[in-house]
Order: C-alpha cells, then sequence, then structure tokens
C-alpha cells in the first residue's frame, strides 16, 4: 500500500521539486519525509552534511529517516543505481510498501560535475521499477546551472512545488527518446594523441595501455582502464561499424582513451547504466561493467559515430 | 614448455606441442629435429600415419633423416589403424590408454620414455569428430604433463580456423596460433595462459567443453597465474562451465584485473582458491 502523492502509482514515482531557499527545501522536504515516517515507509535522504544537519533538525523524529553522508554515492551514477538499488532489495525483502528516496545530484552549482547524471535521472525512470519506490530530487535553482535544470524538467515524469501541490510534467521525455546532454570534450583530445590505433584487436589497446600507463597511474586504475578499453574495442568490433579508432592520451598524472566507431551505437540510449543480469551475457553487460568501475566514462552518439571515452587518474573538470 | 614458442627445438620428456604446415616440405625439417632430439636423450621415437605400417616406414624415410638409427628399434612405426577407429570419432579414454600402453612398452624397453608425431588433419576434418579429438588432446595433455611422453601434433593449414580448438589444448604452441592454451599444471590444476577476450569468445567456450575432470577428481582446479587478461565474457563463460561440472571448479591465482571484473560480475566464488601466485 503506497502513501501520498504516489498513492496507486506502479513502480518507481519519479519526481522533482525546485527551491531557492532554505525555507522552500524545507517546504519540499518535510511533507516528504514526516509522512512516509507516519506510514512506517522507509525515508533515505542523502544530501550534504549541511542539508542533512537541516533536514535532521526539522524533523520529529530524524531516528526515523536514515541518512546517507556518503558521498561516494554519487561517485558514478551506474554506481548510484547499483547502489541504491540494494537498498531497495533490502528494504522490499523486509515488506515495505513503499521507499522514499531524495537526494541532490552532483553538478557545478554543489561544487560538483553534472557529466552523465542527466542519463541517470533518465534511467532511473525505468530501473527502479520492480519496487515501489518513491524518488524526489530537488534542485536548487539559485546554484544549479539552466542545462541542468532543463535535464531535470524533461526526466521527471511529476513536480511537486515547495507549495506541495504534485503535478503531471508535461514536458516529460520519455526515456527512448531521451537525448543527453553531449559531453564536454577532454583538452587532452584537442592535441595530437600518444598512439593511435585503427582496426586493431582489444589486446593490442591493452598492450597501447601497459605501454603508455605505467607510472602515470596507480595500478588499480591502469586495470580498469584495461577493462574499459577492452569492453569499448569489443563492442565497437561487433556491433560498431568499421573503422574503429582507438586514441591513447596521456600526461604524467592521467590518461584518456576514446574508441570511435562509425555506427550509431547502441540503440538504448541509457546503455550502460542499466544493470544486466551478471548470469547473462547478453548485450550491454559490457557498458554496464565498465561503468562500475573507478574511472570516468563517457558515451558520446554523433553524426560520425560513436565514441566511449575513458579517464582514469587525477580527475579534471 | 608452456605458452608459444619460436622453434621446435628443446623439448623435454614431458612435452607436448601443437604445430601447422602447409605442405609436408614444412613439416619435415621440425619433425627431423624433434626426432633427433629425442633420440640424442635416449627415447624411443614412434611416427603415425595412415596406412601400412611398410609404407609409412619407407615414407618416413623418404622424409626425413635421423641417421642410422632410423631403421632400428628406436624408431617406432604405427599405423592410425592401430590406435584409432577409422571413420568414427576418436574415443578419448579408449586412443588415450592405447598411447599410455605404447609409452609404457618404451620405458619396459629400457628407453627414458616415448616421442610420437603424426599429421592429424585427416582424424578432425570431419566437423562432427572435432570434439572428441579436442577432448582426446586434452587427455594426452594431462597424461603428457606427468608421464615420459612428448608429442608434437601437426595439423594442416587447410583446416582453417579449426585449428584453434586443438591448437589452444596443447601447453606448446607456435607463437601467434592462439591468442590463449589451456595446459595441465604438474599437481592436476588446468593452467590457463594468454588473453580471454571477444577474440576467442566461442573458441574458448569449446575448449571448456573438451575439458572434463578425471574419474578420480573431486575438485577441478583452473590456475590463472599464467592469464594475461580475462574479460566479462569468458569469466560468465567459465562461471557457466563450473556450474554445468559434475565436481566442483575453482580458480587459483586469479589475477588482480580478472578478480576486478569477477568482483563486480559478482563471480568472487570462482577465485576462492587461495594457494599458489597471487592467489
Amino acid at each position: 500500500m503506497r502513501t501520498g502523492a504516489a498513492r496507486g502509482q506502479q513502480g518507481h514515482f519519479h519526481e522533482a521539486g525546485f527551491y531557492r531557499s532554505d525555507a522552500e527545501f524545507r517546504d519540499l522536504i518535510v511533507p516528504f519525509a514526516e509522512e512516509g515516517i507516519a506510514a512506517g515507509e522507509p525515508v533515505i535522504i542523502g544530501y550534504d552534511d549541511r542539508k542533512n544537519a537541516l533536514v535532521s533538525s526539522w524533523l520529529t523524529d530524524p531516528s526515523a529517516v536514515t541518512f546517507l553522508a556518503d558521498t561516494s554515492l554519487y561517485a558514478t551514477p551506474s554506481r548510484a543505481i547499483a547502489t541504491y538499488r540494494r537498498l531497495l532489495e533490502f528494504h522490499a525483502a523486509r515488506g515495505a510498501g513503499q521507499i522514499r528516496i531524495t537526494g541532490e545530484l552532483p553538478h557545478p552549482g554543489n561544487g560538483g560535475s553534472f557529466e552523465g547524471w542527466d542519463r541517470y535521472e533518465a534511467a532511473v525512470n525505468t530501473v527502479w521499477d520492480d519496487f515501489p519506490v518513491w524518488g524526489l530530487c530537488l534542485y536548487d535553482t539559485v546554484t544549479a546551472p539552466a542545462a541542468v535544470l532543463a535535464v531535470a524538467a524533461r526526466t521527471h515524469p511529476s513536480i511537486v512545488s515547495p507549495s506541495g501541490i504534485h503535478r503531471a510534467n508535461d514536458r516529460f521525455q520519455d526515456g527512448r527518446e531521451f537525448e543527453a546532454l553531449p559531453f564536454a570534450p577532454d583538452p587532452l583530445e584537442q592535441t595530437r594523441p600518444m598512439i593511435e590505433q585503427v582496426d586493431r584487436s582489444a589486446a593490442e589497446a591493452r598492450q597501447a595501455l601497459a605501454q603508455i600507463g605505467r607510472g602515470r597511474v596507480a595500478d588499480a586504475a591502469l586495470e580498469d582502464l584495461a577493462i574499459g578499453v577492452t569492453v569499448a574495442v569489443s563492442n565497437a568490433l561487433v556491433h560498431g561499424r568499421g573503422p574503429v579508432t582507438v586514441r591513447f592520451w596521456a600526461t604524467p598524472d592521467r590518461i584518456v582513451i576514446t574508441v570511435h566507431d562509425q555506427g550509431p551505437g547502441p540503440a538504448d540510449p541509457l546503455a550502460g547504466l542499466v544493470p544486466t543480469p551478471a548470469n547473462s551475457a547478453q548485450p550491454g553487460l559490457g557498458l554496464w561493467l565498465i561503468h562500475q568501475l573507478d574511472i570516468d566514462v563517457a558515451h558520446k552518439q554523433a553524426d560520425d559515430g560513436f565514441t566511449v571515452r575513458l579517464r582514469g587518474g587525477t580527475t579534471i573538470g | 614448455m608452456i605458452g608459444p614458442v619460436e622453434s621446435p627445438r628443446g623439448f623435454g620428456l614431458q612435452d607436448h606441442m601443437c604445430w601447422v604446415h602447409g605442405d609436408g616440405r614444412d613439416y619435415r625439417p621440425r619433425l627431423t629435429e624433434f626426432f633427433s632430439e629425442g633420440l640424442a636423450r635416449g627415447l624411443q621415437v614412434a611416427y603415425l600415419g595412415a596406412g601400412r605400417v611398410e609404407e609409412l616406414r619407407e615414407h618416413l624415410d623418404r622424409f626425413i633423416d635421423v641417421g642410422p638409427l632410423l631403421t632400428g628399434a628406436d624408431v617406432r612405426i604405427i599405423s592410425f589403424d592401430e590406435i584409432y577407429r577409422a571413420g568414427e570419432p576418436v574415443v578419448p579414454a579408449e586412443v588415450m590408454e592405447k598411447y599410455a600402453a605404447v609409452t609404457q612398452e618404451a620405458l619396459a624397453s629400457g628407453y627414458q620414455g616415448l616421442r610420437i608425431s603424426a599429421d592429424v588433419t585427416d582424424l578432425v576434418r570431419a566437423p562432427e569428430h572435432q570434439d572428441a579429438f579436442a577432448r582426446f588432446e586434452f587427455l594426452l595433455e594431462r597424461y603428457s604433463s606427468r608421464n615420459p611422453l612428448s608429442a608434437l601434433c601437426e595439423y594442416r593449414l587447410e583446416l582453417g580456423a579449426a585449428v584453434t580448438q586443438f591448437a589452444c589444448m596443447h601447453a606448446a604452441v607456435p607463437a601467434g596460433l592462439t591468442p590463449f592454451q589451456v595446459f595441465a599444471c604438474d599437481d592436476g590444476a588446468v593452467g590457463l595462459l594468454g588473453d580471454f577476450d571477444v577474440a576467442c569468445q566461442a573458441a574458448f567456450k569449446r575448449a571448456l567443453q573438451s575439458i572434463q575432470p578425471a574419474p578420480d577428481e573431486s575438485t577441478l582446479i583452473f590456475d590463472m597465474s599464467a592469464v594475461r587478461f580475462m574479460d566479462h565474457r569468458a569469466l560468465l563463460a567459465l562461471d557457466s562451465y563450473a556450474q554445468q561440472c559434475q565436481v566442483p571448479v575453482l580458480v587459483r591465482s586469479m589475477p588482480p584485473v580478472v578478480r576486478r571484473v569477477a568482483r563486480v560480475l559478482g563471480l568472487e566464488h570462482l577465485g576462492s582458491v587461495r594457494t599458489g601466485g597471487s592467489g
């Protein structure tokens, strides 16, 4: 039995709220949490320390909710999906009638990068549909860039206002038609690559990586990049359209790799974010796998083909 | 010798090597070298082929020159008819027993062991015979790792990509023939070597089907210390093999990069044996 605005909904009830002040933030989050506490539903709150403390001070019984203070939760979109999924499985197994989750995604306004999170917002409309979850994403309109707010406006089927009115969002864009934001090119991509390979095997790409990588980034990052370039090259060779071009750049503490083919890329715009059962070798598992690693992974679908970019080492941007 | 090799020289008493040739002229110097070295090491050598023994001996006489010993008992000629059933897929255990018996005869006659070679292309030409022959190659690989039997198995290039299925079941193969190999470790574990990725996805799955635990084995252990890389597809294939195998399958010495993939896929259970290597 689901309560509140999500009553009668199936799967993930994904809602956005926009606020301009702490007072509006309070007006959005307090009813959401209190209503859940009153109904005995698990309530999971994941903001930065300051906002978590504010919410804690506003609630009648903060011990009744779970605060996620671990900022690594939002390290990468697909890992956030996987982490939340485990939480949802845990609560669903305990018989929760509804699970309420609220949080704020990283973007330049709160000191993070929004890159990849547009696809996350689109993906979570379907990936948690096995669970009775109400996800409330709150955006600070003062700090969030316009592009971020525009993504929020087309990825949430429902919108709640600080005055407490829930309405269907007529600007919502279905996941299958979702158009991801283009990722900003890495400055290194504008320079001549250290190594360029055309139509070579995944093993040759790993050899090139080993050749340029040692000593620049930690072994763990090199391993993740080897896994990443293997998946990207394999997918390009199997599913893409040649020629397959792999380019490597390196600075003393960073490695950037792009794998490009002339095909259209995966038909599913959310490929890589959606967990695929590990016991099946269906397509998409590789992309999902590399999104779980400790490297930056981005895709670009453009007129000239499909590119996977992998970055390891010191983060920039 | 284990891994890709550049030449057929320097093989020991317990080696299992695969080689590929376009025509007989390529095989000739290799066989000469392989047999000459074996004779020098006090081994009995045996040449196998299709046809009658006398014809085969005559053919070998013209084919290679290993000196005056050629006509003596040191060089044995065995017709395929003695070992294989004509026109049928091999029965791996039965054929292995025959080779084991010939090895024991060599030892009983005072030799240090047996060294064999044959061009087996005709035995595997029929696609429906290939899986059984690959299973036999795996048995031979295991036997030769523990007994003084060294073998040079020759395949002809005309088999095309099918050669990989057999080549990968040898501890020693010419460099560049197959990206991965399955070999027998001294302690009975099944060694995996090389790169396991999209380039050999189907071949590895097929190779796994050729690996069967011996009747007296209660566990099958895969040793990954010689694995350079294994992608998620190969790991899933190994996991699926493990689930179907009649005895528990465990993996040891999983390299960190493979363990990383296993962990993300939730396949850590595969790498739970922590003996040797980096565990």
